[in-house]
């Protein structure tokens, strides 16, 4: 057969085989007919794939493992003390290079001291810790709540016309109003200003989420699954929830910024905590920022809170558009 | 349409009701009400009974509860003619403490707590301090009748307090000649000009209706809105003449008063309004004044409250909606390319950062580089103190269109009639300006009402940096000096601001794009 050439028509018969001896009979393979010839697609793995394809996320995974470092394993070894040096009247609103002429060239001296002698990194990486298990936290607690009564409210009709009412009434509500009444009432502590933030936080998710229900709600798929019988909770898990994924990452990358960001805003208007929290630190070192020589004591904390917030937002945003399925082609 | 827009105003009100209702129950029902007098100077020099007799004739004007004190009841009972004189002299004297009281005191007291008892008050009785001979000043033994106001009748009181209209029956004493007059010559201006004025007597103001050459040139007195009388704030003023009446320095001018008069003063005569007998209790009324309408304001030379943060605010929207959405279409226009990319990271900048952050970065940033004034300041005229306030609050809404102006751009340029339009022919900058611009600013065109209103709110942070005397920080101050009023007030003001934005927004979008329309029949 070698001097057969190719796309020519042959001659069986001048071959010199027999049928039997050229065809062979290849039964029918239930298995093999169900294989499905397409690649194979795993849902996270393509997430990845194209959260990983991009360079910068690559920076910026690098960077919040900087920061989740910095914030909860380096106050761990470091045992901050605000009031350490506060005896010692030479060690106070120093700038970086005193500071490290004076205790040595040390990291946590690097930028800086404060008005009690203490140092500035220790202080900002400290407040950064409860500033964030802030964010962490509420964004947890008004995530689940909101998107488990978003789902509801999207499906039903009745709760959808209370719900807008009440939607429509606690929105009206200043916010900074739950906050102050709930603080006054009780102490300004950490719990307390969870509480403060969850109490209404997850109604505004609700709604967000809501809405996302509704538009997808109604489309062809889920008619043709409800007329073959599926039940409701059964859409809402499996046909509504995974096209829902990506907005709710992108939604959590806006919320646990924004949560940080209030945090430091009602600490600025003297309503925050008293825990030395990012807007803690921000209010009390105001002073600082127009006393020639003091502005580390201000600007460390204010770009801190900014790195953080523009790290996690921007991770979080890319996570979203790599967890949306149509970015995985 | 009419019958659409009623219907949302109503469902409005009911909210802004509820909401009222809401914010009442948190802070006066859950808010120590103790705390009011934290920053009272009056009462931080009282001790004892005369401590408590104080607080609780201030709950009662700020609305906290009802108070009779016993001596009240016997007063009540001596008008209506029910005791003599000599049984009212001899039956308000209580004793020390109930054992020295006298037989008569006694029925009386007894008769006191029976009446007010079955009314659901609660009467309290707190003995004088027993010291021996000395003259306490902690005062005499006290009795009295309280008991909290019930929820309702605080809402309802409110809501009727709300717009008060100025009648001639004001004015309880003896009045000659109560009525109302119209002066086509205002006699405020002496030299006889044309001025059309309505004035009353008996009433609150004597002017009612009145011309000036000040902005809006029409001012009335007749109707008032009180929104909450301020107890820490601006004490016993309302608080929307807190956000309303100018402020800074008085700006006096050459006043001729009724008598003749004429001085160097800032009294504005135009707000002159009833005090009985004033004139009795001072020369200087009578000096100047021809009736008892001798209470004035006076000329300042700043703005309001509502002025500042108006200005500031709806140059910055201006700014922001003239700006934002050109960008926004660029960015749009040129998806992926270098300005869409740079753009973005502004966007992101703005979303992500604490406002806190970028404020004072604009405040150091324009103070340092561009050498602009970084603070406030009523008495000055100059006018680049605005510069920095309007850049800071124009930058984030700027952020926020850009964002909101490319996403519906191009959410409208993947749509099938784009196609169509293309398939025809159109060039590309005819599909953008005749076609997707004109369907991706409806929803723009929704929040511009919203953005206008809410300019007169003001902004807290940008007029605590820059110390603007504007109405941001009225309900931050209000809620750290636990003045209730002031909270309900402010409160009721952005609810009634929140819902006319929305009501507006809707209307504004039905004129843009005629498909939405309200009514059923044209669906």
């Amino acid at each position: 057969m070698s001097e057969m050439k190719k796309n020519k028509l042959v001659d069986l018969t001048d071959t010199g085989f027999t049928e039997e001896e050229l065809f062979s009979h290849v039964d029918h393979s239930v298995f093999i007919s169900e294989k499905i010839t397409a690649p194979r697609y795993s849902y996270w793995h393509s997430v990845f794939r194209v959260f990983f394809k991009r360079k910068l996320n690559i920076v910026i995974l690098f960077l919040l493992a900087v920061i989740i470092v910095f914030t909860y394993v380096y106050p761990a070894l470091t045992h901050y003390d605000p009031y350490e040096y506060l005896m010692d009247p030479t060690n106070k609103h120093l700038s970086p290079a005193d500071a490290m002429e004076k205790n040595g060239r040390e990291l946590k001296w690097i930028l800086g001291s404060g008005g009690a002698g203490e140092s500035t990194f220790d202080a900002v990486w400290n407040g950064a810790r409860i500033s964030i298990s802030l964010a962490l936290i509420c964004a947890a607690i008004n995530m689940t709540i909101g998107i488990i009564i978003g789902a509801i409210w999207g499906f039903s009709k009745r709760v959808d016309v209370f719900m807008l009412e009440v939607y429509n009434i606690i929105g009206n509500v200043p916010y900074i109003l739950f906050i102050s009444v709930l603080i006054m009432i009780l102490t300004a502590s950490f719990w307390t200003m969870v509480l403060a933030m969850t109490l209404t936080g997850w109604l505004f998710i609700a709604y967000f989420i809501r809405t996302q229900v509704i538009i997808i709600r109604d489309r062809e798929y889920n008619m043709a699954s409800r007329c073959l019988g599926t039940s409701t909770f059964k859409i809402a898990m499996k046909n509504i929830l995974p096209f829902m994924t990506s907005v709710i990452v992108t939604l959590l990358a806006t919320e646990i910024p924004s949560y940080i960001s209030y945090e430091v805003f009602l600490a600025y208007i003297g309503m925050g905590l008293q825990e030395l929290s990012l807007g803690r630190l921000i209010y009390q070192a105001e002073p600082a920022m127009v006393t020639p020589g003091w502005e580390f004591e201000f600007w460390s904390p204010v770009a801190i809170s900014a790195i953080i917030t523009v790290v996690l937002f921007v991770a979080g945003q890319n996570l979203g558009d790599a967890s949306d399925p149509r970015t995985h082609m | 349409m009419t019958k659409y827009i009623l219907k949302r105003l109503l469902h409005g009100i009911f909210s802004i009701v509820i909401v009222i209702l809401i914010v009442m129950m948190l802070i006066f029902g859950l808010m120590n009400r103790q705390l009011i007098f934290a920053q009272d100077p009056v009462f931080n020099k009282m001790t004892g009974n005369q401590e408590t007799v104080y607080k609780y004739n201030r709950w009662k004007e700020y609305g906290y509860l009802d108070y009779v004190p016993y001596a009240e009841y016997l007063q009540s009972l001596l008008d209506e003619g029910k005791i003599d004189e000599n049984t009212h002299k001899k039956a308000v004297k209580i004793g020390a403490n109930p054992k020295k009281d006298s037989e008569l005191a006694k029925q009386y007291i007894d008769e006191f707590t029976k009446l007010y008892e079955s009314k659901g008050f609660k009467v309290i009785r707190i003995d004088a301090p027993d010291t021996g001979r000395r003259i306490q000043r902690s005062g005499n033994a006290i009795l009295f009748a309280t008991r909290d106001k019930p929820l309702f009748h605080r809402l309802y009181t409110y809501f009727a307090r709300l717009i008060s209209i100025d009648n001639i029956h004001y004015a309880k004493e003896d009045i000659e000649d109560r009525g109302l007059t119209f002066t086509w010559h205002d006699p405020y201006y002496q030299d006889g000009r044309f001025a059309p004025a309505v004035m009353g007597n008996g009433t609150q103001y004597k002017y009612l209706l009145y011309v000036n050459n000040e902005f809006p040139y029409i001012h009335q007195n007749l109707i008032t809105i009180n929104l909450g009388r301020s107890f820490v704030v601006n004490r016993g003023v309302d608080v929307f003449t807190t956000m309303t009446k100018s402020q800074g320095t008085l700006a006096p001018r050459t006043v001729t008063y009724p008598t003749g008069l004429t001085e160097r003063s800032a009294d504005d005569l135009h707000s002159a309004t009833y005090q009985p007998r004033s004139r009795e209790a001072s020369r200087i009324n009578v000096e100047r004044f021809d009736d008892d309408y001798t209470v004035v304001n006076t000329f300042k030379a700043g703005k309001s409250k509502l002025g500042y943060s108006f200005i500031i605010g709806i140059i910055a929207t201006a700014i922001a909606y003239g700006l934002g959405i050109p960008i926004g279409i660029a960015m749009a226009r040129h998806k992926d390319g270098l300005f869409d990319k740079i753009s973005t990271v502004y966007i992101v900048f703005i979303i992500a950062v604490p406002s806190l952050a970028y404020i004072f970065l604009f405040k150091a940033l324009g103070g340092k580089l561009l050498k602009l004034p970084t603070t406030f300041d009523m008495d000055s005229d100059n006018l680049k103190m605005y510069f920095l306030p309007i850049i800071s609050l124009a930058l984030p809404s700027i952020a926020n269109l850009m964002k909101w102006t490319r996403r519906y751009m191009i959410d409208q340029m993947n749509s099938d009639y784009v196609k169509f339009a293309r398939a025809e022919g159109f060039s590309e900058s005819q599909i953008f300006r005749k076609h997707v611009l004109k369907n991706a600013i409806i929803p723009i065109t929704h929040g511009i009402p919203g953005s206008i209103l809410f300019a007169m709110t003001g902004a807290i942070i940008t007029e605590r940096v820059y110390v603007v005397p504007g109405a941001g920080n009225l309900l931050t101050t209000a809620i750290n000096a636990y003045d209730n009023y002031v909270i309900v007030g402010v409160t009721l003001f952005y609810a009634t601001l929140s819902v006319v934005s929305l009501i507006m927004g809707d209307i504004l979008m039905s004129l843009v794009d005629p498909r939405i329309t309200y009514t059923k029949k044209a669906r």
